[in-house]
């Protein structure tokens, strides 16, 4: 623990790792409720391809990240995914279009340029690596997704629970959904800077399906999640800054490592919550 | 019947492309030669002189070679190749792979690590920044050479004492650093440098697992950041030695710190830039680090 408060890094870490949690935390809730998890899962996977991208072009990740969730959103948006049927059919041609892309643009970072660690950074996540420049558009892009779920948290939650009486009580819900994948598009992209692309998801539906078991109100469902998402994150910065003491040493293990196992603790033990509560109730 | 033709015409497009790119082109009685990285194939043009045909596989100095892989124009040179000459350590394992690919049972292999006897745990794959190991290659070099041309056995040695002569130079240099400034402390960011820094008698207080961190691509903990910060800020080292080939936001953040407390910063090459043969590559690598001891002048690229 020794200068754990005092390291920028980790200042910086913990800063953008709780403003994404709870981002993540928030469309976690709606993603779980919708079962979109897979549609979530692929949006992460595409950001591969953004946070790529933005190596060669030697802009912040988030931005990349941002970029290439948000493409995915549009594309899925316009080939259906909103369709019930068809819907993983969908998500999984965008997804393997997104792979492709992100191969391509891998190994031309990996080769052509000079950044080594490139795929691993991009694909696993680098807390401690974050750069400050990217602070305010992080915290701009967490506020927008943020706004716009909050704000359209009942008319969100009536079409995502029942779509029958949302088209009854005429809410637009083609338009509901796009505002949702939006807003799923930008907390994927933050997940992904946090703990990389390919682990996006673990924060983004742990957290969340986790605090489902302990609540079926979504709003309190919201704020559990957001406090799992938030120590997950934290606990996660901890072992991780103390790990460089750790086999091998002076290393460290990367800190998404931990901040997704503690997010599977959290499930596991809130499962096990449920059941003891379910059996005392019966 | 489709998949079959699609699969032709992919296999004949292949086929050109391999056939066009080809840059070895010997003229009658030349051996050809690989080095998987340029200064080895400078060194193999040097002891081979006329009776070789040198290519590298590896001589754009903006690629990271621990992450290069190989193209099918690089394996269709291997197949024409006598003599490869890389590097071992798994610096270049992409070599072994393409080698094993179109085997040749008269293509000599020299692998650097092997004629040295290093064992495979060697922490520091920059093999070539050591004069003493280089040299030693070069001794391989010229006995594969001679075996391949025995006719030409008396030229390539004498090839090899007229290398082994333009040496002396550089190891004088590297001598009177180590007699004039002992026990220099110096930061780095990767071991490429590392071996010429021992040889010219320098402190290395980056610690080595940063070291390699970097240059496997891992980001360092923020304890080691933290260390090495304390090395440039505290002016507790007299230069600071960056990998010119490897500039990332974190080494930019070093140089910054570095230019700040006026600790001068010296770039180095992981292959040999353009314009330089091998001596003369380490020679002026160490001609800026005594500048910068002597003058605190910083040297970004040569």
């Amino acid at each position: 623990m020794h200068g754990f408060f005092a390291s920028p890094a980790v200042q910086l870490g913990a800063g953008i790792g709780a403003a994404v949690a709870i981002v993540a935390a928030t469309l976690g809730v709606f993603t779980v409720i919708r079962s979109q998890a897979f549609a979530g899962e692929s949006m992460g996977d595409i950001g591969t391809a953004g946070g790529a991208g933005a190596y060669l072009l030697s802009v912040g990740p988030v931005l990349g990240f941002a970029a290439a969730t948000t493409a995915a959103a549009a594309i899925m948006e316009l080939l259906g995914v909103q369709r019930a049927r068809g819907r993983d059919l969908v998500t999984g041609v965008v997804l393997g279009a997104g792979f492709a892309l992100s191969a391509l643009l891998l190994y031309v970072a990996t080769t052509d340029n000079t950044t080594s660690g490139t795929t691993s950074t991009v694909m696993f996540g680098s807390l401690f690596a974050l750069r400050s420049s990217d602070l305010a558009l992080t915290l701009s892009l967490a506020a927008i997704a943020l706004g716009v779920t909050l704000a359209l948290f009942r008319p969100l939650l009536l079409a995502s629970t029942d779509t029958d009486l949302a088209a009854a009580q005429g809410l637009p819900l083609r338009l509901l959904g796009f505002a949702y994948l939006l807003a799923l598009a930008i907390a994927v992209a933050l997940a992904a800077l946090t703990v990389g692309s390919i682990l996006s998801t673990a924060l983004l539906v742990g957290p969340a399906a986790t605090a489902l078991k302990l609540t079926d109100r979504p709003l309190r469902a919201v704020v559990y999640a957001s406090v799992i998402g938030i120590g997950a994150v934290w606990l996660g910065l901890v072992l991780a800054y103390d790990s460089y003491d750790w086999p091998p040493a002076h290393h460290g293990w990367p800190a998404s490592f931990f901040i997704v196992a503690l997010v599977l603790c959290a499930y596991l033990a809130g499962g096990g919550w449920r059941r003891w509560a379910d059996r005392r109730a019966a | 019947m489709r998949t079959l033709t699609l699969a032709a015409a992919a296999a004949a497009g292949l086929a050109i492309s391999a056939c066009g790119i080809t840059r070895v082109s010997a003229k009658p009685g030349q051996i050809v030669a690989i080095g998987a990285e340029n200064e080895y194939a400078n060194v193999i043009s040097q002891i081979g002189g006329r009776y070789v045909k040198t290519d590298a596989v590896m001589s754009n100095p903006n690629t990271d070679p621990h992450t290069f892989e190989a193209s099918p124009s690089v394996a269709a040179d291997v197949s024409q190749a006598q003599l490869v000459v890389q590097n071992g350590l798994g610096y270049d394992d992409f070599m072994s792979k393409i080698e094993a690919a179109s085997p040749n049972s008269k293509r000599k292999v020299l692998n650097v690590q092997h004629t040295l006897g290093l064992p495979d745990s060697t922490p520091n794959p920059h093999l070539w920044y050591s004069p003493g190991y280089i040299t030693r290659a070069a001794v391989g070099i010229a006995s594969d050479l001679s075996a391949l041309q025995p006719s030409h056995a008396s030229y390539f040695q004498a090839n090899l004492r007229r290398f082994k002569q333009s040496l002396a130079p550089l190891q004088h240099a590297i001598s009177a650093f180590a007699r004039q400034h002992p026990a220099t402390p110096v930061a780095t960011t990767e071991p490429v440098a590392d071996y010429l820094l021992t040889a010219a008698g320098t402190h290395n207080l980056t610690p080595f697992t940063f070291q390699a961190d970097v240059m496997n691509g891992v980001d360092p903990a923020p304890q080691a950041i933290k260390a090495q910060n304390s090395l440039l800020s505290g002016r507790k080292v007299k230069v600071f030695v960056y990998n010119q080939q490897v500039t990332d936001t974190m080494t930019q953040g070093f140089l910054k710190l570095a230019s700040q407390h006026h600790v001068p910063e010296v770039g180095v090459y992981e292959t040999m830039p353009t314009g330089y043969n091998y001596q003369s590559w380490m020679l002026a690598e160490l001609k800026a680090m005594n500048r910068a001891v002597v003058t605190g002048r910083s040297t970004a690229r040569l």
